[in-house]
């Protein structure tokens, strides 16, 4: 059981490796925030999968903060956003 | 378990790869978005290798913080003129030099630590032992608070005088809001209404989670910081020109609580800033998380103290 949960969570870190294409390919500012999110999301999916198959419940307190503090980032990057629309195409 | 050494690998991997990509990037926006990835990795990573206290700190300070705050910088240094895609530059020739004899003193430290044995009497190995005696269930916690608290209260210290600075150099402060939001947006309304008290309640279950299992006060301090900058950025609290009592006590409650208990301590007959029990640590903690949390959030805003910005 243990292994299935490790090789989901292997597959999951396939999938933020997937996702860096999109953050460095842009091409929207919008696109690499909004990428960097969805990691944090799959960051908590991990880290419950890890959390779950080594019997470490401290890895779900992670997991907490991965979420709460995602809403952080998002909420500056909107505000910067709305300030700032025209610098979209950076890089 | 070779499944769990894929997952290392990937871990690893992961790492070099961006912290190649944030050093050499040359778009700013991209970078930062890097940087927080990096960030969320090496929470990943410490998370791995059994490490979730610091898997904590990284997670809520490297990640969260910081990314907010570069994020915040970013948009200062645009609305400045910057440009967000520097110029291609040639790296300057002492660059290859200095990167391989730093790349070979890695490797060296790496070798002569695989061949170093483990001494009997390490200091970790003795926290281990009279973990029983300090009444905590958590090594770290009982390393922070009871066999280095001066350091601890050092770095409360350090963090005061970071503060000091920053409001010596700040000059005059206008009230008034510190951003032009629009509160009428229902998307405000509710990422204050749940967003704002799962912090506050996750930092207080991470300070006291911190007595027996990984957490404590810095982790909590931070994620009550992730609040207290969320009212920053909604324009909830707005900066007032100069710190109230309040302000005062609650920038020096971690540093107070350390002096207090260890200088009684002496006074009582016991050793200088030995704890009188588990209440003592659950006090300082609590302290510390204020203070931490207070200090981060007025560094964040620019301001020497805040106030509930009226309706």
């Amino acid at each position: 059981m243990s292994s299935f949960l490790i090789l989901s969570a292997l597959v999951l870190l396939g999938t933020i490796g997937a996702g860096l294409v999109r953050v460095s390919r842009g091409p929207s500012a919008a696109d690499r925030m909004l990428c960097a999110q969805l990691f944090g999301t799959t960051g908590v999916a991990v880290l419950l999968l890890l959390a779950q198959a080594y019997e470490r419940p401290a890895l779900r307190d992670v997991a907490l903060i991965f979420a709460i503090l995602a809403s952080l980032v998002i909420a500056v990057f909107v505000k910067h956003a709305a300030i700032h629309r025209q610098g979209d195409d950076g890089g | 378990m070779t499944i769990g050494v894929l997952v290392d690998l990937m871990l690893a991997l992961a790492l070099v790869g961006l912290s190649l990509r944030v050093v050499t990037g040359r778009a700013l926006f991209r970078d930062i978005v890097l940087f927080i990835l990096f960030g969320l990795v090496i929470a990943l990573s410490w998370s791995r290798l059994g490490a979730p206290d610091l898997a904590l700190a990284e997670a809520a300070i490297g990640a969260g913080l910081t990314g907010a705050l570069m994020l915040m910088a970013y948009r200062r240094l645009v609305a400045g003129g910057a440009e967000d895609v520097a110029p291609r530059r040639r790296p300057p020739l002492l660059a290859v030099p200095v990167a391989v004899l730093t790349g070979a003193l890695v490797a060296l430290i790496g070798l002569a630590a695989l061949g170093v044995e483990r001494v009997p009497d390490a200091a970790g190995t003795i926290v281990l032992e009279e973990l029983g005696a300090s009444g905590l269930g958590n090594a770290v916690t009982a390393v922070l608070l009871v066999f280095r608290g001066l350091d601890t209260m050092l770095e409360m210290a350090v963090l005061l005088v970071a503060l000091l600075g920053a409001w010596a150099v700040l000059g005059e402060v206008h009230p008034g809001r510190l951003h032009q939001v629009d509160r009428r947006t229902p998307l405000v309304g509710a990422l204050l209404t749940t967003v704002a008290p799962v912090t506050l309640l996750i930092a207080v279950h991470l300070l006291l989670a911190g007595t027996d299992a990984p957490g404590g006060a810095f982790q909590a301090g931070a994620v009550l910081t992730g609040c207290g900058v969320l009212l920053v950025l909604t324009g909830t609290v707005r900066p007032r020109a100069a710190a109230g009592l309040a302000t005062k006590l609650l920038v020096i409650a971690g540093l107070a609580a350390f002096v207090m208990i260890g200088a009684s301590a002496v006074a009582l007959g016991r050793a200088p800033m030995s704890l009188p029990g588990t209440w003592a640590v659950y006090l300082i903690e609590t302290a510390m998380m204020l203070s931490i949390a207070v200090t981060m959030t007025l560094l964040f805003a620019r301001a020497r103290a805040l106030e509930p910005e009226r309706a």
